[in-house]
């Protein structure tokens, strides 16, 4: 590699490489992020490999190991150019058929590719109901980039903001760009990034820092783990951008040490754009010196809190401070520190090449932009989807994820994470944006979003959530740490029967209390999602009460699980499935299951065939347990 | 000062030979040896060094590993021909301790660690006299070499007490006598194999605390000796060891001057870190929030059962450690768990079985060829 010492050798670069890309007549692009690997994408990919060296097709197709597509579900996600088709959990026994049918003869693989309700087939990307409404802005071309190969992203345009910002724009220009697009954090607070940045420029002191936050630890949301292992240039491009801007010569990426592919994705990329000289010192021979360093996070939420997170990266415990400075002004090391999440800085270089009014054009009054959302839970479609903001939840759950799994009925959306609250039904209208969301009594948060369906009890959800919290509570505030705890231990009772009147009125008094006297936003968000739950779901509480009962039936020590005898042909399925042994019973005869050894784990309800549907789930406890507990 | 050495002897008894061949050293022991009264002798490698060893019999010899020609191990090794009572001191550079716990093995009395300053010398060989002198003064004949002999095992001992009783025997005593002598050499050899074997463990616990302390510092060095990157090292630490052990810390503490209570700290904040052992293999079931209306509880009770052990937990044979995880991130194929550093979906239970009885042969085969190698 060579280092690039002009902005012109790179646009040079970048011709070269576009045209040896379009040497080779055809590609096959397959996901090699997290997702699609444990559906064994990395033994596909091998096959395939295999397959085109023996038909002698090497010089012609080329291969690529590519990041996230989003639709982890139905992976290991295969798309191929120039035929524009995609094919879903493509597995190696199928490598043969890809490579004959589709590569050498241009045909279609019917059965691999996506199949909806109806059975109707869809050959494209674009034409998948999961993509169809969409808007992929920050996620497109994942196809065309390994990001293991900064040349990939380079032949795209990659760099060129970087040199845009350094040669045309110069630093107060970017940040006037950033401000007047109006760029929200999209790591939660939906703070204004350009106003941030503009802080740290404007603070006094010559050594500033600028950081990534990819402590991405809200449950049940992976955008920043897809972004990172999808193009890590993009992201590191845009922090460059920001450190030229802020006026610093270090930067951080933070990494949950969960995320062990990231890590090593962006290790790569800090390597690679050393060689050409695009970090480091005088940067494609503009003057400006920057250099980034990864750090990663240890497993703490709080952890992922600004002034928390530099305390760590100073090798501190990541504990929140009190927040009468800002981090912008005095941060790492005291000096002023600009800190944006993994999405926001990939926003960065498409604005400063496209400019202010194109990302003006997309999302809200007050939310500009689009939004990279994880849509997991019971929907039929789950996985990463970019929308513009905007968008409402109804379809966002009822288009793109294409409705509740197993045309269950729908009870609520949770968004934003353990900050965010519970949505129900009534306000599946509602538009997606910061305000909007804030307004309804959760939050955008980091772009988490679970749907649950009838078959979720809210309370045990609210527990869930506290539980997280009074787990990952730092411990420095009264507030926080005992209140959580206080608020776990009335839900506890609830979801094991032992709750009593007034618990409930006892709990939003604590989550007065935490709103109000926390230390940092972990402890006064906390009580969003128990608010919500209580709001929208009071006669499932009263329930847990009054009756000792779980209206969802999920709450497992209100519940046991019983064979219907008239039902059951003794089919010994869920005599095997069970992992204590506690269903008995020989073939052909009905089955029964021993309460005290049973550990509801469900597995029997779970294989017992739709014709049969033996196996129920009773409410209150069986007696042989009641018995047990009494 | 000089009254509390061992009297220098003004015969021509030699009582220091230093075998080495840096000039700098070998002189400045010289040097600093006759200037404190000792007869000191020098050579500058193993040939020459065995050869004057012959010639003026000294009480002790300063022995170099490293030279060319014969190595030092080789000359420790002949030193008990020539006569069993001299006394070897080892010198070794940084970095060789694992052969100067070797050297030990073979019968070396002490050893010096380059650098050292020249009060270290004296004391080394101060002792090394005492020591020639105490073992003079027990027995008047030759003793056979203290505990040299490779490997004295329990046969070898019982055999060597047949011979002794055969000798007895030839003596015309009765059986009765007899009979005493052979339970007693019985006993006296299975105390000498019991203590062998309790030396033959700490001497591997030794041996890994080493092998541990020298990972911490490669990976601290790795850092760049920052302390910042505390984190960082204990992470690393953790990846490696699948735990921290409590002399690890103590070392980073050492080595980086951070208190130690901080590092404790940090330790225990972080979900990350273990201050226990763990299992070979970790099994993480997720319990973010879509894992969790995935019916991750209901999988976590299903892994539970089948490993037998709760979470939190590890099993007797330290093969698997059950913990739960805040999200990996692999949301829309929930309900998910990691075993190491391979991701697994809900499955049947016989394959789930299958999985976790693979870990379990991997271990199997792992321990058959240990054995096998040792």
């Amino acid at each position: 590699m060579t280092r690039l010492s002009t902005p012109a050798a790179l646009a040079e670069l970048r011709q070269q490489l576009a045209a040896a890309r379009s040497a080779k007549r055809q590609s096959v692009a397959i996901c090699s992020s997290t997702g699609c690997t444990l559906n064994k994408s990395n033994v596909c990919s091998q096959a395939i490999a295999a397959e085109l060296a023996e038909k002698g097709l090497e010089g012609e197709v080329e291969l690529r190991r590519t990041g996230c597509y989003g639709f982890c579900e139905r992976g290991p996600v295969v798309f191929i150019q120039p035929q524009n088709v995609c094919y879903l959990g493509v597995q190696a026994k199928d490598a043969a058929e890809v490579v004959e049918k589709t590569l050498r003869k241009g045909q279609v693989v019917e059965r691999l590719l996506f199949k909806d309700e109806s059975g109707r087939r869809y050959k494209t990307l674009g034409e998948i109901p999961f993509y169809k409404d969409q808007k992929r802005v920050l996620l497109q071309s994942s196809a065309l980039i390994d990001p293991k190969r900064i040349d990939d992203y380079i032949a795209i345009g990659g760099y060129s903001a970087l040199a845009k910002a350094l040669f045309e724009l110069g630093p107060e220009k970017v940040v006037d760009w950033i401000k007047r697009a109006d760029l929200r954090g999209r790591g939660g607070g939906g703070f204004p990034a350009g106003v941030k940045w503009e802080t740290t420029r404007n603070a006094p002191g010559d050594v500033k820092y600028v950081i990534v936050n990819g402590d991405e630890g809200d449950p049940g949301a992976y955008m920043d783990r897809s972004l990172l292992e999808r193009n890590p240039h993009s992201i590191l491009e845009g922090l460059i951008i920001g450190g030229y801007a802020i006026g610093a010569r270090q930067g951080f990426v933070y990494v949950r040490q969960e995320y062990p592919l990231a890590v090593e994705y962006m290790r790569l990329a800090l390597e690679q754009a050393r060689e050409y000289g695009l970090l480091g010192t005088d940067i494609l021979g503009s003057g400006f010196d920057f250099d980034v360093a990864i750090h990663r996070g240890a497993g703490a939420f709080v952890s992922g809190e600004s002034s928390a997170l530099m305390s760590a990266i100073e090798g501190r415990v990541g504990q929140p401070r009190p927040k009468y400075i800002r981090t912008s002004v005095s941060g790492i090391w005291e000096k002023p520190s600009n800190l944006n999440n993994v999405e926001t800085w990939a926003n960065v270089p498409l604005i400063i090449n496209n400019g202010v009014d194109w990302f003006r054009s997309m999302g809200t009054e007050g939310s500009k932009g689009t939004k990279v959302f994880s849509l997991v839970g019971k929907v039929r479609n789950t996985g990463l989807v970019e929308v513009p903001m905007g968008i409402t939840l109804r379809e966002m759950i009822f288009n793109i994820g294409g409705g509740v799994l197993h045309g269950r009925k729908f009870k609520a959306v949770q968004t934003g994470g353990p900050s965010g609250g519970f949505l129900p039904e009534s306000h599946l209208d509602l538009k997606v944006d910061f305000d909007e969301l804030t307004r309804a009594g959760s939050m955008m948060g980091s772009g988490g979003m679970v749907v649950m369906d009838e078959d979720n009890c809210m309370v045990d959800a609210a527990r869930f959530y506290v539980n997280f919290l009074a787990h990952e509570s730092c411990g420095q505030c009264v507030p926080c740490r005992e209140g959580l705890r206080q608020m776990l231990h009335i839900l506890d009772n609830m979801v094991s029967g032992k709750g009593e009147e007034g618990d409930i009125e006892l709990l939003e008094e604590l989550c007065e209390f935490l709103e109000i006297a926390s230390l940092c936003a972990l402890g006064s968000s906390a009580a969003n999602p128990v608010i919500s739950a209580i709001k929208h779901f009071r006669h499932e509480f009263e329930a847990h009460i009054r009756f000792k009962q779980c209206p969802a039936l999920s709450c497992p020590e209100l519940l046991h699980y019983f064979i219907e005898p008239d039902r059951c042909p003794g089919c010994q399925l869920c005599r095997k499935e069970c992992p204590t042994e506690a269903v008995l019973g020989k073939p052909k005869a009905v089955h029964v299951i021993d309460q005290s050894k049973c550990i509801k784990c469900g597995n029997c309800l779970r294989v017992c065939p739709e014709k049969f549907l033996a196996v129920i789930k009773v409410p209150g406890a069986a007696v042989g347990q009641a018995a047990s507990a009494a | 000062m000089l009254s509390t050495h061992p009297q220098p002897s003004h015969s021509a008894r030699v009582d220091v030979i230093v075998i080495d061949d840096e000039d700098s050293i070998r002189e400045g022991c010289r040097q600093t040896l006759e200037r404190e009264g000792y007869c000191a002798l020098v050579a500058t490698d193993g040939v020459e060094g065995l050869d004057l060893v012959k010639h003026a019999r000294p009480r002790v010899v300063l022995l170099d590993l490293r030279m060319p020609g014969i190595s030092g191990v080789e000359v420790l090794e002949k030193l008990p021909g020539i006569d069993p009572r001299i006394i070897p001191i080892i010198i070794t550079g940084y970095g060789t301790i694992d052969s100067a716990v070797q050297t030990m093995k073979l019968g070396a009395f002490d050893f010096l660690t380059k650098p050292f300053d020249m009060d270290q010398l004296l004391a080394v060989v101060d002792r090394g006299l005492r020591k020639y002198e105490a073992l003079g003064s027990e027995t008047a004949v030759a003793k056979p070499p203290p505990v040299k002999a490779p490997k004295p095992s329990e046969p070898d001992i019982l055999l060597k007490g047949l011979e002794t009783l055969g000798q007895y025997y030839s003596l015309g005593l009765r059986d009765q006598t007899l009979a005493a002598e052979l339970r007693a050499l019985e006993a006296e050899a299975q105390y000498h194999s019991k203590v062998l074997g309790q030396i033959r463990e700490k001497e591997k616990a030794i041996a890994d605390l080493v092998a541990d302390l020298r990972l911490v510092d490669e990976i601290i060095e790795r850092h760049g000796f920052r302390k910042s990157a505390l984190i960082q090292i204990l992470l690393d630490i953790q990846s490696a060891k699948n735990w921290l052990p409590r002399h690890t810390l103590l070392w980073v503490w050492r080595r980086l001057n951070i208190p130690l209570a901080l590092i404790y700290q940090i330790a225990q904040f972080y979900e990350a870190f273990s201050l226990e052992p763990q299992g070979r293999h970790i099994v993480q079931v997720c319990t973010g929030t879509a894992c969790h209306v995935q019916k991750a509880p209901e999988f976590l009770a299903t892994v539970s059962a089948l490993l037998g052990i709760k979470e939190g937990q590890t099993d007797s044979r330290l093969l698997f450690t059950l913990k739960t995880a805040h999200c990996f991130g692999c949301c829309a194929l929930a309900p998910v768990m990691r075993i190491d550093e391979t991701y697994h979906r809900n499955q049947s239970l016989k394959q789930l079985k299958a999985i976790f009885s693979s870990y379990a042969s991997e271990q199997a085969s792992h321990k058959e060829s240990e054995q096998v190698r040792s």
